[in-house]
């Protein structure tokens, strides 16, 4: 590391460009939760803590909450269990492994929004292929977009449609990265496939595994754009996330100052449970010595 | 025996990878399929095989250009805007996220007890904001500076969302880079900065590449702000895509737009994973 | 000579000129009719040709409308053929419903002109009040204007000012596919089970046992399951359009004044009134007889399934109506529309909110639901007013709304007296004389009851609806009882009403009641 004049010169634009572009918006938000301005009394005005003693017993939003912590919990452990699954499958030379590699990438790159709308069709009950292919199993139709678990379940399952090559991708490029020596030593230690994976490859690939889960959290946590193409939060709020819920309350109601003031207490809680998680999967995958900051 | 074992390995592996692939496909085979539908194609429940189960017909294709005053998308404008902001706002959230990442690898920084690591932190936890919190503060904030509804604006606010994607990348990646060859220049006569875009820049080809194939995938799909900014003179893809969602759905131009709309994100992936194939992401997702 | 020469040649010039410019008058009428499909264009301040009289090169407006089609297709259409008469330039661009009312509020509560006309539904006028320009008096004295039934000038209007330009009327009503009631097989068989003749029900209940009976199987032999009813639910679409529709006849009373949602007075809401939950717990109940899926149908659903014959019957809005009229219907000229008593389902039993009690009714008691309609209007922070009224007057001109009012999926719907003459229908339309009878009776009935329900106009609007829906579809979800649900409801509405102002709220209100109770806005204490 080394310490030069010039360092601003690299740094200070992007810090700049940030601090203007988020933290100013922040503080306004946080100016914003102090403020009563609804539909019919726009501007900044003040109302002390009010907004957030209605936020502590707003049932509908600790509801999402609840709902996006499930979401959340669903969607990264397949992501995760899939993508390692499939990084492993493509890790060594595999026939057509560079057709499946690029075919696997390519969820991950169009866009959720758009690709979430043609998900709708398919999970149309009478119209759509889903149940009509279930159907020829004999299985009778779900009624995927009309009941709450269905509901859930088709969002998750786009979610993993989708950004289960992401974590594959991570995780593939993590395992070519990793060292011969460990591998040539068990397998002179006569180790078989399971045991191998379970002492040298899972251990090794700790860092990884962290920073891929925390990407993968921090990116579903904003969960939105899927809900507000499939199923509207429905039915009844079986699948109401915290984003979309802060949507339809700021830009629907144009509760604008009560919003802001839910904003920022999702941001406590999440920051602060995202730190937890990643302190807390180092100290458990890579050891106390070991973690880092 | 052992051959018999291997086999069975061999095909429950190449079974695995095929039933993925099968459900990775099935969605852009199924839109492909409905493009070419008609009323009905649809109304009588799912089909599959053109000319087999259903009369293929061009309108979902032929509405994609045609005006709206015809019952058309009109796609060309907001395909436009879309590439346009794309290149741009990655552009330059690369140059800037990489300058940052350059002097966040090699140089000290010191805030108080804040360290590099922390600054870093701070870029990447942008990324935690939801943007419905930033819809109406983005909104006055545009709105003060005249960029409200103009392209400039949501450049603006796309370079913010894009810059802890590029820090994310690319410090791992300089970090990568072994101090050597900064300092062999520095003792030659550089100043950092010519060290920087003379040295070690036409080495970052890999990273940049990956970097910047990020930036162009979520701007490109980027689609809260896109529909909350933009009021008359932006129209942005996404979101002109979406709104054939509202009334009476047509299903045909739904999906022969959806896979209009991706095409350039496919040729995208493609070259993201020649890149990343290299192996170049090793030391980016340590964290 | 020269001069007899010269006088014939300027005599033969000037007898030229006159025939070719009769001749180019008598072609430009025929133009508009042969270049923009119109089937007549008829004369007025806003016909086409006093359209192209006018010179709009160098202004520019722009318009904030629905997405293709319902709303956005006409209205690019007819901005195009606007810009093309008179010259100027019009943008429309395009919103999806659930985008338009912030797109329109945002700009409008922070002093930012970006629109010239909006588009939104015609209940959200509590909020947009403040920023439209009134619409000018010579538009208000246009024959056009004039034409509109007393009901959707008065949902134009706010205090007494005309603030949205008419250019749509909705309403739900009772539609239904008519063959099945007729055959005798099916009347056997209802008679058997139901111990009553299978005849068009004309109340909630006799409508459940009919849906009941039609549910299930295939009795237009299309070789396709029917079902019962068609109806709206998905919450965040339009769904409490048809929540209402659902509880107005049990709890709309004819002898009751003062307040439907609330009462005025106290201001108390009435969302948990029995009347209320009795129509909740049987639109709970018709989930049972409704398309597999049914609990997620929006407004798209409802016009391809009703429209397709895949149920029997549907009380919602005009499209899948004139959709199932249009050319390709499977049961084109075989429906009907309304009851015998009016527009809509009845009841026999009605809440009186004041007495606290049912009130008996002999013949069963309608409250048709005049239902918001698109409502449209011109901002007053625009520059260009002049343009964006002429533009609205050449939107709903004669010609061009008898060309609209015939595509259903353009999503304009009658609202001019001259639009409930049945020979329209059977002309234009080609529709049977029943059928455009049928359905200009309906029309009529709903003009002229007294004991309408309209939406609840006034601001804040979004905030009372999406809390009414989102417990309302818990309930559907079975995720709790009607009166947990509607007690919910009214506990939101009540803090609600704290929130925005319960004085600003009862003053909007009482819009509402002038036009629920059929009195002129002074009467209204």
């Amino acid at each position: 590391m080394i310490d030069s004049r010039y360092k601003h010169i690299f740094l200070f634009p992007a810090l700049l460009v940030l601090v203007a572009i988020i933290i100013f918006p922040l503080i306004y938000t946080v100016r914003l939760s102090f403020s009563g301005w609804d539909i019919n009394r726009p501007g900044l005005d003040s109302v002390g803590w009010a907004n957030y003693a209605r936020a502590l017993v707003d049932g509908g939003f600790w509801n999402s909450m609840g709902t996006l912590y499930q979401m959340v919990f669903f969607c990264v452990l397949f992501e995760y269990t899939l993508g390692f699954g499939l990084a492993l499958l493509l890790w060594k030379q595999v026939k057509a492994g560079r057709f499946f590699r690029l075919l696997f990438i390519i969820p991950m790159c169009v866009t959720p929004v758009v690709m979430a709308v043609v998900w709708k069709t398919i999970f149309h009950e009478t119209l759509g292929p889903l149940n009509d292919i279930l159907n020829w199993f004999g299985i009778a139709g779900v009624p995927w977009l009309s009941e709450a678990t269905p509901a859930f379940i088709s969002i998750v399952l786009v979610d993993v449609w989708q950004w289960t090559s992401l974590m594959f991708i991570l995780l593939l490029a993590g395992l070519m990265s990793l060292p011969k020596e460990p591998y040539e030593a068990a397998q002179i230690d006569g180790a078989g496939p399971i045991r191998t994976f379970v002492h040298v490859t899972f251990p090794l690939m700790a860092p990884i595994t962290i920073g891929a889960l925390v990407i993968r959290l921090i990116e579903s946590s904003k969960l939105m754009e899927t809900i507000y193409a499939m199923t509207s939060a429905g039915p009844g709020s079986a699948t109401e996330t915290t984003s979309y819920l802060l949507y339809i309350r700021s830009l629907r109601e144009f509760q604008i100052g009560y919003t802001a003031s839910l904003s920022m207490i999702y941001l406590v809680i999440l920051i602060i449970a995202l730190a937890l998680f990643a302190k807390l999967l180092s100290r458990a995958l890579i050891g106390r010595s070991e973690a880092r900051t | 025996m052992r051959g018999a074992r291997v086999n069975l390995y061999s095909g429950l592996k190449y079974g695995a990878l095929i039933i993925w692939a099968v459900f990775v496909v099935a969605p852009f085979l199924w839109a492909l399929s409905t493009s070419f539908k008609s009323d009905n194609g649809v109304t009588g429940g799912a089909t599959y095989i053109p000319f087999l189960e259903y009369e293929p017909s061009l309108e979902g294709w032929a509405a994609l250009f045609r005006d709206t005053s015809s019952g058309g998308i009109s796609m060309q404008g907001p395909y436009l805007a879309s590439l346009i902001v794309s290149i741009v706002s990655s552009g330059i959230a690369l140059t800037l996220g990489t300058l940052a990442a350059y002097g966040l690898s090699r140089f000290t920084f010191r805030a108080g007890p804040l360290r590099n690591s922390d600054i870093t932190f701070f870029f990447i936890s942008q990324r935690i904001m939801p943007p419905a919190i930033l819809a109406i503060p983005y909104f006055l904030l545009l709105q003060f500076t005249g960029l409200l509804d103009t392209h400039v604006g949501l450049i603006l606010v796309y370079v913010a969302m894009l810059l802890p994607i590029v820090v994310w990348v690319m410090v791992d990646f300089f970090n990568t880079v072994p101090t050597e060859l900064d300092e062999a220049a520095m003792i030659d006569g550089c100043n950092p900065i010519q060290a920087f875009y003379r040295i070690i820049l036409p080495n970052c080809a890999p990273g940049l590449v990956v970097a910047g194939l990020l930036c162009i995938i979520f701007s490109w799909s980027e689609f809260f702000f896109a529909l909350t900014l933009s009021f008359a003179k932006v129209q942005m893809l996404p979101p002109t895509i979406v709104i054939l969602n509202s009334n009476k759905v047509p299903w045909w131009s739904l999906s022969a737009s959806a896979l209009v709309s991706v095409v350039p994100l496919v040729i995208v992936a493609f070259f993201l994973e020649r890149y990343l194939s290299r192996g170049n992401l090793a030391g980016i997702i340590r964290e | 000579m020269k001069p007899k020469l010269l006088l014939a040649a300027g005599a033969l010039g000037v007898a030229s000129l006159i025939a070719v410019g009769g001749v180019s008058s008598a072609s430009a009428d025929t133009d508009y009719i042969a270049k923009y499909g119109i089937k007549a264009d008829v004369p007025g301040m806003c016909s086409y040709s006093s359209i192209d009289a006018k010179d709009y090169t160098g202004h520019e407006i722009t318009i904030l409308t629905h997405a293709v089609p319902v709303m956005g297709e006409p209205a690019a259409l007819h901005s195009k053929q606007f810009a093309e008469l008179t010259g100027g330039t019009v943008n429309v661009v395009h919103a999806p419903f659930g985008e338009l009312y912030q797109k329109v509020m945002i700009p409008f509560q922070t002093g930012q002109h970006v629109y010239d006309v909006v588009y939104g539904g015609s209940y959200w006028i509590g909020d947009w009040a403040p920023h439209l320009a009134p619409v000018p008096q010579k538009y208000l004295d246009l024959a056009e204007m004039k034409d509109a039934t007393a009901a959707y000038q008065g949902v134009a209007s706010w205090r007494g000012e005309r603030l949205q330009y008419t250019v749509d009327g909705d309403r739900h009503y009772f539609k239904y596919v008519r063959p099945p009631f007729e055959d005798a097989e099916n009347q056997a068989k209802f008679k058997a089970q139901y111990g009553r003749d299978l005849e068009v029900p004309t109340t909630w209940e006799e409508y459940a046992e009919v849906a009941t009976f039609f549910n299930g199987w295939d009795w237009d032999g299309d070789g396709e399951l029917e079902y019962g009813s068609t109806e709206i639910v998905q919450r965040d679409n339009i769904a409490f359009s048809n929540f209402i529709t659902r509880v107005a006849a049990y709890a709309k009373n004819p002898n009751v004044t003062g307040g439907f949602w609330f009462d005025l007075d106290t201001m108390t809401p009435q969302v948990n009134n029995p009347g209320f939950v009795k129509g909740l717990e049987m639109w709970m109940a018709a989930l049972e007889y409704m398309p597999p899926g049914g609990i997620n149908f929006g407004i798209a659903e409802e016009i391809f399934s009703w429209g397709g014959g895949q149920s029997l019957m549907s009380v919602t809005w005009d499209d899948a109506f004139i959709q199932a009229m249009q050319e390709d219907s499977p049961i084109r000229n075989k429906i009907l529309v309304g009851t015998k008593y009016g527009a809509s389902m009845g009841s026999n039993k009605v809440w009186n909110r004041v007495t606290n009690k049912w009130d008996e009714f002999e013949t069963p008691s309608v409250a048709p639901y005049v239902a918001w309609g698109w409502g449209a209007g011109v901002s007053k922070y625009s520059q260009e007013q002049e343009m964006a009224f002429d533009w609205f007057c050449f939107f709903s001109n004669y010609a061009n709304t008898n060309h609209d009012l015939l595509i259903g999926r353009f999503g304009v719907n009658p609202f001019r007296t001259s639009h409930m003459d049945p020979a329209y229908w059977e002309k234009e339309a080609g529709w049977n004389n029943d059928v455009a009878v049928s359905y200009t009776n309906m029309l009529k009935s709903m003009d002229t009851s007294t004991n309408r329900v309209f939406d609840l106009r006034v601001p804040g609007v979004n905030q009372y609806y999406t809390a009414m829906m989102a417990s309302v579809s818990k309930a559907m979800a079975g995720e709790m009882s009607a009166q947990a649900a509607l007690d919910e409801v009214a506990a939101e509405w009540s803090r609600i009403t704290e929130r925005i102002g319960v004085d600003v709220v009862r003053e909007a209100y009482k819009n509402v009641v002038a036009l629920e109770d059929n009195v002129p806005l002074s009467a209204v204490k």
